[in-house]
């Protein structure tokens, strides 16, 4: 029954005249795969966008430079949306319904990226790898997220702190806005799940450059840790008001994405002894041999950019993506790739822990390993972390 | 005008609305629809009363939020009703800004709204119970009688008479007594006072006239992209409307138009250019206040008096 409906098939495809053009699908042709973005070339997140962007051009132009994938060379459209979501659903509609690209590569922040998720959704039309933590993209048909939601990382930290290290007294000095609110409110559930509470929590102002009173009360408070939910200038004003004071009793614990060299940059050398949950290998010092490809790739085809975090995403979850295309065979269509990245099952990268999708399971990775500040650089303490099953789990990392 | 000028006018605003639409889509069209609905009225404050507002994305988020909650809380209350509910929310906030705004003059204007815009920004992400804060919220397609309007085309005819509506209202405003009461203001507050003319009222008129355009605004703005939140009312917006006022040329109606219609196209088109699109975009603004100090309707006027010889 179900060859004869086979059949059927092939012989309506051939009716109609589709059997020639099998694989046609939008933005592929028989040499060229078509992928767009709308990114932050300009606007307050300028530096991760066009970092990550040099990371995902450095990797497809090797990918074409070896030849594409399965005979196809990759083409790209890049526009800037400024970090505006009215500007990123213009940028959308131009990509799809102009442009027409096979899929969408890598945009950037929670304003952009939720505005435009409905009407990608609405076309079909796959989005791979957004760089933003909310677990808000959850449960997508056509979007495949990337690193450990915000809210899994402030658990894996916690969990970590409570079970392995027996500590007790936990306090955060958080940004009074959404972002801050939500470690916030993690850490609280997370404490209060084991009959603790939050030892004490100070807000801080977007942008603030004065946080003495907020660290001068925090010290006062007797933790044992303090976590910084905080974006680089401001986190790297408590180090240096620590510092300053002398605050040396209470663990400093950097949460999400300040867990970056900037943020070591920018204190000025204080931050010896911070601890953080990192999701990468060190970008700059690496040993990997997966890490030292990705630094030699950057180095031939993107000079002018040093190795950091926000290029290592866009080459690394290019590259994924790039698997998922291999993968996905010489008939390419997005659905074809969807199904082939949700079947092609956990595969070493020698980066990260291998990420494996499936129908349910669209997040790349669910897990970090806690680092501390020395000698300028951030050293794994720890191996990587999750939570799986209701449980931390530490499994060894990569050497 | 003669009534040639007018159909040719029309004529060719439609051809360009065409032409964008083939170019940069439709999505683009309807926001340029809604810039120049902020620019009209943002003109009858700037152009007609000379009071600069630099913080209009203010009010355009407060329309916008409004309306976001209307399409939540109400899903059966029909379009006009929520754009009305937008804009008087708005003119009331007009209100409360115009009024402190009588004491002050000049730049001084500009910095207190400046601060409103940054107020009102702030205002939402406290208030993330309602506004869902820095992760913004999705806005639900607007319902007119019934047909709910969820197509790019669809709200393309909405967007489209607002804007010739607030087109047609501002221009009779401009023609009416309090449109003369208004110049008169900025041309001599003592002078119109002479003449009794009431300083208090007719400014704070005019800034109960522009929130209430730019609440609309807000309202259409949300239904176009379907989601808001704070980064999208940015001062860098507020900015770009003054200078959409000032490049078309202040007082003038027409002139709004074309300066929200040239700068949408420019940002827009800017956009494939990456990196550099905030150097070109900068640069060309520049340019086009250096060179024309009239504004944009200043050249046309010119180019007509030259023709008519």
């Amino acid at each position: 029954m179900r060859r004869a409906m086979g059949w059927l098939g092939v012989l309506a495809a051939g009716i109609l005249g589709l059997a020639p053009l099998a694989g046609a699908e939008t933005g592929v042709t028989d040499d060229t795969i078509l992928v767009g973005t709308s990114q932050s070339f300009s606007g307050p997140l300028v530096f991760p966008g066009t970092e990550e962007v040099a990371g995902m051009e450095a990797y497809l132009e090797y990918v074409n430079a070896n030849g594409g994938i399965h005979g196809r060379k990759i083409k790209w459209k890049w526009y800037d949306d400024g970090y505006k979501p009215q500007n990123a659903v213009a940028n959308m509609k131009r990509l799809v319904e102009q442009d027409k690209v096979f899929a969408v590569l890598i945009n950037q922040g929670t304003s952009p990226v939720l505005a435009v998720v409905p009407y990608l959704e609405q076309k079909k039309v796959p989005l791979f790898f957004p760089f933003q933590g909310s677990s808000r993209l959850h449960g997508k048909k056509y979007v495949f997220t990337s690193y450990t939601y915000y809210d899994t990382q402030t658990q894996i930290v916690t969990r970590w702190l409570l079970e392995k290290k027996g500590f007790e007294r936990i306090g955060i000095i958080y940004q009074d806005d959404a972002y801050g609110k939500f470690f916030l409110g993690t850490l609280k559930k997370e404490l209060e799940a084991k009959g603790l509470t939050v030892a004490a929590a100070e807000s801080v102002k977007r942008g603030a450059t004065d946080v003495s009173p907020q660290v001068a009360k925090m010290a006062a408070a007797g933790l044992d840790a303090c976590l910084l939910a905080l974006v680089p200038g401001p986190g790297a004003q408590v180090l240096k008001e620590a510092a300053k004071i002398g605050w040396k009793k209470t663990k400093l614990i950097s949460s999400g994405p300040l867990t970056d060299e900037k943020f070591l940059i920018l204190s000025g050398g204080v931050g010896e002894g911070v601890w953080g949950l990192s999701l990468w290998p060190d970008p700059v010092n690496s040993p990997l041999p997966a890490m030292k490809e990705y630094r030699d790739i950057l180095k031939k085809y993107r000079p002018g950019h040093e190795p950091n975090r926000y290029n290592l995403y866009g080459y690394f979850y290019t590259k994924l993506f790039c698997d998922g295309l291999e993968a996905a065979g010489r008939n390419l269509t997005r659905d074809g790739l969807i199904a082939a990245m949700e079947s092609m099952g956990r595969r070493e990268n020698g980066i990260i822990n291998p990420a494996s999708f499936g129908p349910d399971d669209h997040q790349a990775q669910d897990d970090g390993f806690m680092v501390e500040v020395q000698g300028g650089r951030f050293v794994p303490i720890s191996g990587w972390l999750a939570v799986r099953n209701g449980k931390l789990v530490e499994t060894p990392l990569q050497r | 005008m003669t009534w040639a000028w007018r159909v040719l006018l029309w004529a060719g605003g439609a051809a360009g609305l065409w032409w964008l639409k083939g170019t940069l889509g439709l999505f683009v069209v309807n926001l340029l629809l809604v810039y120049v609905v902020v620019a009209v009225g943002l003109n009858v404050l700037m152009g007609f009363t000379g009071q600069i507002s630099a913080g209009h994305a203010g009010f355009l988020a407060v329309g916008a939020y409004v309306a976001a909650l209307v399409g939540q809380h109400a899903p059966g209350l029909g379009v006009g009703w929520a754009l009305l509910a937008a804009g008087t929310v708005s003119a009331v906030l007009g209100v409360v800004i115009g009024l402190p705004a009588l004491r002050l003059a000049g730049f001084y204007i500009a910095m207190a709204t400046l601060a409103f815009g940054v107020v009102v920004s702030e205002a939402i992400l406290q208030l993330d119970a309602w506004t869902g804060g820095a992760d913004g919220m999705y806005v639900l397609a607007p319902t007119w009688f019934g047909v709910s309007l969820e197509t790019d085309e669809q709200k393309f005819w909405l967007v489209l008479a607002v804007a010739v509506l607030t087109v047609v209202t501002a221009s009779n405003l401009a023609r009416s007594k309090v449109g003369r009461a208004l110049t008169a203001l900025r041309e001599s507050g003592v002078a119109a006072e002479c003449v009794g003319i009431s300083t208090p009222f007719y400014r704070t008129l005019a800034f109960v006239v522009s929130a209430f355009y730019t609440g609309m605004a807000g309202a259409l703005f949300a239904y176009v992209v379907s989601y808001i939140s704070p980064d999208a009312f940015s001062i860098e917006l507020s900015i770009d409307f003054v200078a959409m006022v000032i490049l078309g040329g202040m007082g003038s109606i027409g002139g709004s138009i074309l300066g929200a219609a040239l700068l949408t196209v420019l940002d827009q088109y800017l956009a494939a250019f990456q990196d550099f699109r905030a150097l070109i975009f900068g640069l060309a603004v520049v340019v086009c206040m250096i060179a024309l100090p009239n504004g944009l309707q200043g050249l046309f006027r010119a180019a007509g008096a030259r023709l008519r010889g």
